[in-house]
């Protein structure tokens, strides 16, 4: 039972970082079709950014983490007006924003490098102390990751479900032409996705390094995962990403505990393999059904 | 006679540098049914798209109420009041009945409840399948709904791309009795069809599109009244 509770536990924590981290670069394949390859290094920068509001300009941990999140809502924007503006308006759009944010990314990390160094740095903002569930003591960290992944997470599911903004986002990620048959300028739609998405990498930054240090190439794990949760899902599925991210999370934990944490990732690929083969949408894929 | 609403003069637009619509001139007058005929491929999809900003216009204009639209952006169109129900209705099939009703009145949300209840009253099938999710739908209720998203925009021009595209005849029959409504209560509509038997009854005036230019203009009778026409044109 406490092998049980703690596989459990890991695996919420692991499952909450992945699903923050997916959830913006799902949002940004569904609606720009773009794969943004330089979320892991937004997420890294937010995770550098939190460490130095905390350390050298003296912000209490709330108004790092929220100065980590503008900024790297501001990187988004960036990178909306600097590369993907002007390659949707040329073809080859995807191929072209994949190599580009490859590029954007590189640059990132470099700056972080010369910032602040190549060495592993830890992440001030923690959490002291655990909570004891029958003989397994779980860290309060733990418990505060899982505790902000939830309220990102339901904020972001009330933004698209209840708000006119994630009305105008799901329609543009369903059909864009009709989007903007409604009203909707898809530009602006572009914009805001990409904002919120490195404000979402920004605080997943900051939870993993929390549990690990910051070095500027961080980002790469989690940004891979985060891949492999949204092809699991199927690609641009936010809802659906959150759950394969839960679900992989938990199996993570499993493989580490029940194989050895070197046989984890081999096992998520191995999933990836599967499921592509099973279903090449993804578990909870773009295929509609529709009437007739 | 009744003033224009939207003016398309000596208007030319296409695809890629490959001219579709060359030198259009028409209006849809306040208040009547307008109706644009012809044969498939032959630039009616693509004029509609024109005027809602989705094709770029290379050159003449297009108005509404006298002010220039072919420079704005789609977005900007729909808030001027031209809003489009587009072929096959493109409904957000992840979406609710209701959320797709009010998608269809992001861009003016004022008035937007009223409106809700007018597109109950009309069509009250939606308000039976409000909860259901539009990929669901029959085809006949998709292009109902499709319909009742363009009303929820409250515009003063209501542009349809052939509503009867792929239903059955009795579905059809239905549709255009919610269309002839509107135009009894004397909504503006730019209307897009192949079979110009079906509207010809009811429309004020009639333009028939041939290889992107206007071949003909009139009233419906007097299309009917023009075999000669109707057979090279239409091949009824």
């Amino acid at each position: 039972m406490d092998v049980l509770i703690q596989i459990v536990a890991s695996g919420l924590t692991l499952g909450a970082m992945y699903a923050v981290a997916t959830i913006g670069l799902s949002l940004v394949y569904g609606s720009l079709n773009m794969l943004n390859m330089a979320h892991g290094a937004i997420l890294t920068l937010g995770g550098y950014i939190c460490y130095a509001a905390i350390v050298h300009a003296g912000l209490n941990p709330a108004l790092a983490l929220l100065a980590a999140a503008f900024v790297c809502a501001l990187v988004g924007l960036l990178i909306y007006f600097s590369a993907a503006l002007p390659l949707l308006r040329a073809e080859n759009f995807e191929t072209n924003i994949f190599i580009a944010t490859i590029g954007i990314g590189s640059v990132i990390e470099n700056l972080m490098l010369k910032g602040f160094g190549p060495y592993p740095i830890p992440q001030p903002l923690a959490v002291d102390g655990q909570v004891v569930i029958g003989n397994v003591h779980i860290p309060l960290q733990n418990v505060f990751i899982l505790g902000v992944a939830i309220v990102l997470m339901a904020a972001v599911a009330i933004l698209l479900q209840r708000t006119s903004t994630g009305r105008a986002i799901r329609a543009t990620s369903m059909n864009r032409e009709a989007a903007q048959l409604m009203g909707v300028r898809v530009g602006r739609v572009y914009a805001q996705v990409l904002a919120l998405s490195g404000a979402l990498a920004a605080v997943s930054g900051i939870m993993i390094s929390s549990i690990a240090t910051l070095t500027p190439v961080m980002g790469a794990d989690p940004m891979l995962k985060a891949f492999i949760v949204c092809v699991v899902a199927g690609l641009g599925n936010v809802y659906g990403a959150v759950i394969a991210a839960i679900a992989l999370g938990l199996l993570e934990a499993a493989t580490q505990y029940v194989l050895g944490v070197r046989w984890s990732f081999a096992t998520l690929l191995l999933l990836v393999i599967l499921v592509l083969i099973w279903r090449p949408y993804g578990l909870f894929g773009k295929q509609q059904v529709v009437r007739l | 006679m009744t003033e224009a609403a939207l003016e398309i003069v000596d208007a030319s637009a296409g695809y890629a540098g490959r001219i579709v619509l060359d030198a259009i001139r028409l209006s849809a007058r306040k208040g009547e049914l307008t109706a644009i005929v012809g044969p498939n491929g032959h630039g009616k999809s693509t004029l509609l798209k024109a005027i809602s900003g989705l094709v770029p216009v290379t050159s003449g204009e297009i108005r509404l109420d006298g002010s220039r639209i072919d420079r704005l952006r789609p977005d900007q169109i729909v808030e001027r009041g031209v809003i489009q129900v587009p072929q096959g209705d493109l409904l957000f099939p992840a979406m609710t009945v209701h959320e797709n009703l009010l998608m269809g009145a992001y861009a003016n949300s004022g008035g937007a409840a009223e409106r809700l209840d007018f597109v109950f009253t009309l069509l009250p099938k939606l308000k039976e399948r409000r909860n259901q999710t539009a990929g669901t739908l029959s085809g006949g209720e998709r292009r109902m709904c499709g319909i009742g998203r363009g009303l929820m925009a409250g515009g003063e021009v209501l542009m349809l791309d052939e509503p009867s595209l792929g239903l059955a005849p009795i579905v059809i029959e239905q549709i255009y009795e919610v269309i002839f409504n509107l135009r009894r209560e004397g909504r503006t509509i730019l209307l897009v069809e192949e079979n110009a038997e079906r509207i010809a009854e009811h429309a004020d005036m009639i333009h028939l599109l041939d290889n992107g230019r206007i071949a003909w203009s009139g009233l419906g009778a007097e299309l009917m009244a023009r075999p000669e026409i109707v057979e090279t044109y239409l091949g009824v």
